[in-house]
């Protein structure tokens, strides 16, 4: 006969997939995906099942006596959804497991699958794609193979090769993950603490692996929320409320009504009870208005906020590792050649891949170029120059490469190449169409610019002095003003503003506050007609870039 | 007796429901945490000030009503042994309907005599508003719920929408529009042309650089996929853009006449929620949706 699962195994499996996880931990947390922000996938998962594993014993040795320990202190313990969710899987199999000394592997099996439905219950809104799906499609698996000759051995192999497959699968079933190229970070945590569960029946020691809570202070980018940004995500909030028999009959409490309040209020609602302990995640633009709400049922045990804009502020680095799924190739990819933080800014939010840095004063090299190229992954990488002299080298480094097909669309200036990005429509087109399409959006287009004058000559007919700003486009000098607005107007009046839609005004990096804002409103004046669009470039040397759209 | 509902969601106010004898479901907003029932928590909508708070930077969101809320509306129409046609807004654009259909199925359950009937306008504001419009009509004229649904079912694909959005963080953070891809991103001084197809569903089909091109694409729209104009109202909605309303009316006057049955309205809160402001729109009787 098959040997038993007793408390003390049990107990080992669990510390033997806490280590197993921990040793893999930073894979699992490169998988976090944006825009599911929830924290390191990894680390949360972690401290959840190591506050299980590291519950202080209680006298208790039978299996189910140790199942309720380990999930009481996962539930203290539980961080983030996956966490979470794991807590709800163990508290599952501990109710499972109740009142059990030993347990063979086929109540062990539907112990495992009262975890399933556990953590679907646990879950106001169950996602597939995620751990939950991980978890019932192993189970399900492992359990409808279950024979009279299964052993703890078999069925942990079924269960851990139907989780490798479930985990493959997450990015069908969930769009972010396959925009990212990942799989699901909760599975994939999963997957490694039921690996090293199996390593511990298969005899491996635990208490190899020196294992610490990352219980410290999260490195957090703050600069990644600035004045201006825009609170999309809200807070990941999490505590443990003690239900309070002064504010609440603990018998009629109900935890149904009590998670449709939390709802109300937020997102990735995950809530469940343990006895007196609630345990609340959710993602909430007003964890105030939450905290107010519950308190009225109890005190906070724990509490952990966290503006979810500065989770997820490390650069996705395009690793390559065992779990990352095929990155879907992209039709087109962009790259631009820009310099000035605003205008780089605009270009990304325009659509651009990579901007190379560069321009009049510093031109990229086909060296650059290519750099950039191997950033993308697309069938096709369009290219704007946005300068007449990078233009060959662009093209040059189009001709090298050979991972893609590269067209340089021969915008000259900064304004050509915004506007050919901002009509561009590639649904559906092909890349000649595509190309044609852009280099016609970027022929229509005028640029002006104005810059400080290095001397006293005069060019086009135009007496230009030390010092003054000009104005000028194609090389032909149009204005000469001590005055970098005067300058600005005149030109636009010589390259007949009027007769275009749209006036982009992008200012420079020395173009004061105040300088743009009285040549914006002196626009807006004169031509009442257009639409008038100002953009902080930053860019150097040009103080003013005028595109006649 | 029929009883007629539409929703807030359809630019329906209550003066215009009242017109038609027709109750009004109220589709929340919430701005900093605060749920607002429009026309419940307020009498009337000054558009000019909610989409200026929009354009301050204030994000509201939206969110579906309760169970219990449907039940509040209809039970006491079925108690009193009516039945109800509920014509609403459609229903590939909001979870809301999960609600409404468990609130029914209990009442229908409570009340098995009495019927309930939908139509799906398979549109938001002008989309819808157009289309109730006419069935408010019909329904004064005392036609028959039969009538009124194969009516439906025939025209409903035939009230066409077209509109321009202005700024894309609306549209980008509600998720709700097809084809807004990243390429798609602060569009300055360019317009995404938006068309609401036969699905119901809001699908980007291109764009227009400046007002004026944008304008007279909603015009060519007009021409080209109009049908029996005339005999239908045009209605045009904007979120607080009175100037460019007053260029595409002259458009539409130069184009058609004098006796064009142009009206306009203000999109309402809850759907300006997700295009922000500055977007004007037309919905006319056209040869059929995209």
């Amino acid at each position: 006969m098959d040997r038993l699962i007793d408390g003390a195994l049990f107990e080992n499996m669990v510390k033997g997939g806490a280590e197993n996880l921990y040793v893999n931990k930073s894979i699992v947390n490169d998988l976090n995906v944006f825009p599911i922000p929830d924290g390191d996938t990894g680390d949360n998962m972690f401290m959840t099942i190591d506050s299980g594993a590291s519950a202080p014993p209680d006298g208790q040795m039978s299996l189910g006596g140790v199942a309720a320990r380990i999930a009481h202190g996962m539930l203290l313990g539980a961080r983030g959804n996956s966490g979470v969710i794991l807590s709800r899987i163990f508290a599952g199999i501990a109710a499972g497991l109740a009142d059990l000394q030993d347990a063979d592997i086929k109540t062990f099996g539907k112990a495992l699958q009262r975890g399933s439905a556990e953590a679907y219950s646990a879950v106001s809104v169950p996602v597939e794609g995620t751990i939950l799906t991980v978890f019932r499609d192993a189970v399900s698996y492992a359990g409808e193979r279950l024979g009279d000759d299964s052993t703890l051995d078999s069925y942990f192999m079924d269960l851990i090769s139907e989780l490798r497959n479930s985990l493959q699968r997450t990015p069908e079933l969930l769009d972010v993950l396959k925009e990212a190229g990942v799989v699901d970070s909760g599975g994939a945590g999963l997957v490694y603490i039921v690996e090293g569960m199996k390593n511990v029946i298969d005899g491996a020691e635990i208490g190899g692996v020196q294992t610490e809570s990352a219980g410290g202070p999260k490195h957090v980018n703050i600069a990644t929320f600035t004045e201006d940004s825009v609170l999309e995500f809200g807070y990941c909030t999490e505590f443990l409320l003690r239900l309070q028999k002064s504010k609440v009959d603990l018998e009629k409490f109900d935890i149904d009504a009590f998670t449709d309040l939390i709802k109300s209020m937020g997102d990735s609602v995950v809530s469940f009870r343990d006895g007196s302990i609630v345990k609340v995640h959710v993602h909430t633009m007003f964890p105030g208005q939450v905290l107010n709400e519950c308190q009225k049922y109890g005190e906070f045990l724990t509490l952990k906020i966290e503006n979810m804009m500065l989770q997820h502020n490390e650069t996705m680095i395009e690793n390559r590792f065992e779990f990352t799924v095929e990155k879907p190739k992209k039709k087109y990819g962009v790259t631009v050649v820009a310099s000035g933080q605003g205008l780089k800014d605009t270009f990304v939010s325009l659509g651009a891949d990579v901007v190379v840095d560069g321009g009049q004063s510093m031109n990229p090299s086909s060296g650059d170029f290519i750099r950039a190229f191997g950033e993308i992954n697309a069938d096709t990488i369009l290219v704007f120059p946005n300068n007449g002299n990078v233009i060959m080298a662009a093209q040059q480094a189009a001709d090298m490469y050979d991972k893609a097909d590269v067209r340089v669309i021969p915008t000259h200036t900064v304004g050509e190449g915004y506007s050919a990005l901002s009509m561009l429509d590639t649904e559906g087109k092909d890349p000649d169409q595509v190309a044609g399409e852009a280099k016609m959006y970027a022929d229509g287009v005028f640029t002006g610019f104005v810059s400080r004058a290095g001397r006293t000559t005069v060019m086009d007919g135009v007496s230009i002095v030390d010092g003054d700003y000009i104005g000028f486009s194609d090389d032909i000098v149009y204005s000469d003003s001590p005055d970098k607005c005067e300058a600005a107007l005149t030109l636009c009046e010589r390259l007949n503003a009027a007769d275009f839609d749209v006036i982009l005004l992008l200012c420079g990096a020395d173009a004061t506050e105040e300088e743009s804002q009285r040549l914006c409103s002196a626009l807006n004046s004169r031509y009442g007609d257009t639409e008038i669009i100002m953009i902080d470039g930053g860019q150097p040397l040009h103080d003013f870039i005028i595109v006649l759209e | 007796m029929l009883v007629l509902f539409t929703d807030t969601d359809t630019d329906f106010t209550p003066e215009l429901a009242k017109q038609y004898d027709c109750h009004l479901i109220s589709m929340p907003y919430s701005v900093d945490g605060k749920t607002i029932y429009p026309y419940e928590d307020f009498d009337v909508f000054e558009g000019k000030k909610f989409y200026n708070m929009l354009r301050s930077g204030v994000l509201p969101t939206t969110s579906a009503i309760s169970e219990s809320r449907y039940t509040e509306y209809f039970e006491p129409f079925f108690a009193n042994g009516d039945d109800i046609l509920y014509v609403h807004f459609s229903r590939a654009m909001s979870m809301t309907f999960g609600n409404m259909d468990a609130a029914v199925a209990k009442l229908l359950e409570k009340y098995p005599e009495r019927k309930f009937y939908t139509i799906d306008t398979k549109g938001i504001t002008i989309t819808s508003f157009i289309i109730i419009d006419e069935i408010g009509q019909m329904y004064k004229a005392g036609k028959s719920v039969e009538e009124m649904i194969s009516w439906a079912e025939k025209e409903v694909d035939h009230f066409s929408t077209y509109f321009y959005a202005n700024d894309l963080k609306f549209f980008k953070r509600s998720g709700r529009v097809s084809g807004i891809t990243a390429a798609m991103g602060t569009l300055i001084g360019v317009r995404p042309i938006i068309h609401i197809n036969k699905e119901g569903k809001m699908v980007s089909i291109g764009k227009e650089r400046g007002k004026k091109n944008a304008l007279n694409r909603l015009l060519q729209y007009t021409i080209d996929k109009g049908e029996d104009i005339k005999a239908h109202k045009v209605v045009i909605a904007h979120s607080d853009a009175d100037e460019d309303v007053a260029e595409l009316k002259a458009l539409l006057r130069a184009q058609y006449g004098d006796d064009l049955n142009i009206q306009v309205v203000i999109a309402n809160p809850t759907s300006g929620s997700h295009c922000g402001p500055d977007c004007v729109g037309i919905a006319f009787h056209s040869s059929g949706r995209e």
